[in-house]
């Protein structure tokens, strides 16, 4: 499918004007785009490792994962809104940049591996993992580990793929 | 005279093959930069849970100090790879780098930062812990927090801000701007 045509409408919109006008706050929404995502990646990291037993082990897992959520939201509406007024900048660049479309397509999986699979198999995660209890639905420790390992893998391709944006 | 034995090491460092060879390079100059960049995610990422922790805002279920302790060594991890790769970019660009009021004011908050760090850790591994298991920290370990949370952002920004050449020393800038650049050589960068 060709989408180019959503570049175009997004080079020539108002945003677009704006952004490139204003080299200095171009800048700041970098800025606030990389914090974004250490918050985003770094609380992701928090979670994938308590679940992996790297760190934490011993202290139930459902008090970070759910501490982790709200930050994790927040992060997100930070990198989808900085990251939008950044392409108006750049869209015709980034029509053609295979490293743009495999960050938001490695995004668009990470939400939705988050938002199921992922809090799904967590909410499941044996005693031996978990440290929450008995469970009476626990999935194996390779299951979650599996998914926690996976996570880590989609977050880290998002955030190479566009830092490799910036080389190419 | 500080800022001339700057420069003249940024020039030593700079006579090396190998620092062009790095910023030259095709590939590698970007993979020490992505690493870098990654491996924020890993410092800072733990960095920002703990700090959360204690301002109180996060993680309250959870005593500080497990808090504080378990996320050190990962965190420390990330830091460690994080340092390695910047040396290694300020060797590839040792001259324009060191002549940056970017880096300088990058410099300045990372000193900050860790000198606020060294402050936390101290009253964190203090005799007197009994807020540890409180929701909400002592105010001083708030600051303590919240001021960790500034420096490091304003360091992020100031690293984002290297990339661009506004206030390099070969353009036309306040008198101030050349003295808080450090600037010696105008055009040291470009011989």
């Amino acid at each position: 499918m060709d989408v180019v045509f959503i570049f175009e409408w997004l080079d020539a919109s108002m945003l677009a004007d704006f952004a490139k006008k204003s080299a200095g706050l171009f800048a700041v929404v970098q800025t606030v785009h990389i914090v974004s995502m250490v918050m985003l990646v770094g609380m992701l990291i928090l979670g994938d490792l308590r679940m992996l037993n790297i760190v934490m082990s011993g202290v139930p897992s459902v008090p970070i994962i759910q501490n982790t959520k709200k930050w994790i939201y927040l992060a997100l509406a930070g990198i989808i809104l900085s990251g939008i007024y950044e392409s108006s900048a750049i869209a015709m660049k980034l029509a053609y940049n295979s490293f743009f479309f495999a960050k938001m397509a490695g995004l668009a999986m990470g939400i939705v591996f988050m938002l199921t699979i992922r809090s799904s198999v967590y909410s499941r995660a044996p005693d031996s993992i978990g440290s929450n209890g008995p469970q009476p639905d626990a999935l194996s420790e390779g299951v979650v580990k599996l998914v926690a390992l996976t996570s880590l893998v989609i977050w880290f391709s998002v955030a190479a793929n566009g830092r490799w944006i910036g080389f190419s | 005279m500080l800022n001339e034995l700057v420069l003249k090491f940024a020039t030593w460092l700079d006579s090396y093959q190998s620092s062009t060879d790095l910023h030259e390079s095709l590939y590698m100059y970007g993979w020490v930069e992505g690493t870098h960049v990654l491996t924020l995610t890993v410092f800072l990422g733990m960095l920002l849970a703990i700090d959360l922790r204690l301002l109180g805002v996060a993680f309250k279920e959870i005593p500080a100090s497990t808090f504080v302790e378990r996320l050190n060594k990962p965190m420390m991890i990330g830091f460690v790879v994080m340092l390695i790769s910047g040396v290694l970019l300020y060797y590839a660009i040792p001259i324009r780098s060191s002549q940056s009021i970017w880096f300088r004011m990058k410099i300045v908050l990372l000193i900050s930062a860790g000198i606020n760090a060294f402050l936390i850790r101290k009253m964190t591994r203090g005799s007197d812990m009994s807020w540890d298991n409180s929701p909400v920290p002592p105010t001083r370990i708030r600051v303590g927090a919240g001021l960790s949370l500034c420096f490091w952002a304003l360091v992020i920004a100031c690293g984002r801000m290297m990339a661009y050449d506004w206030w390099d020393c070969h353009k036309e800038m306040p008198q101030f701007m050349y003295w808080a650049a450090g600037c010696v050589n105008e055009l040291a960068a470009y011989e």
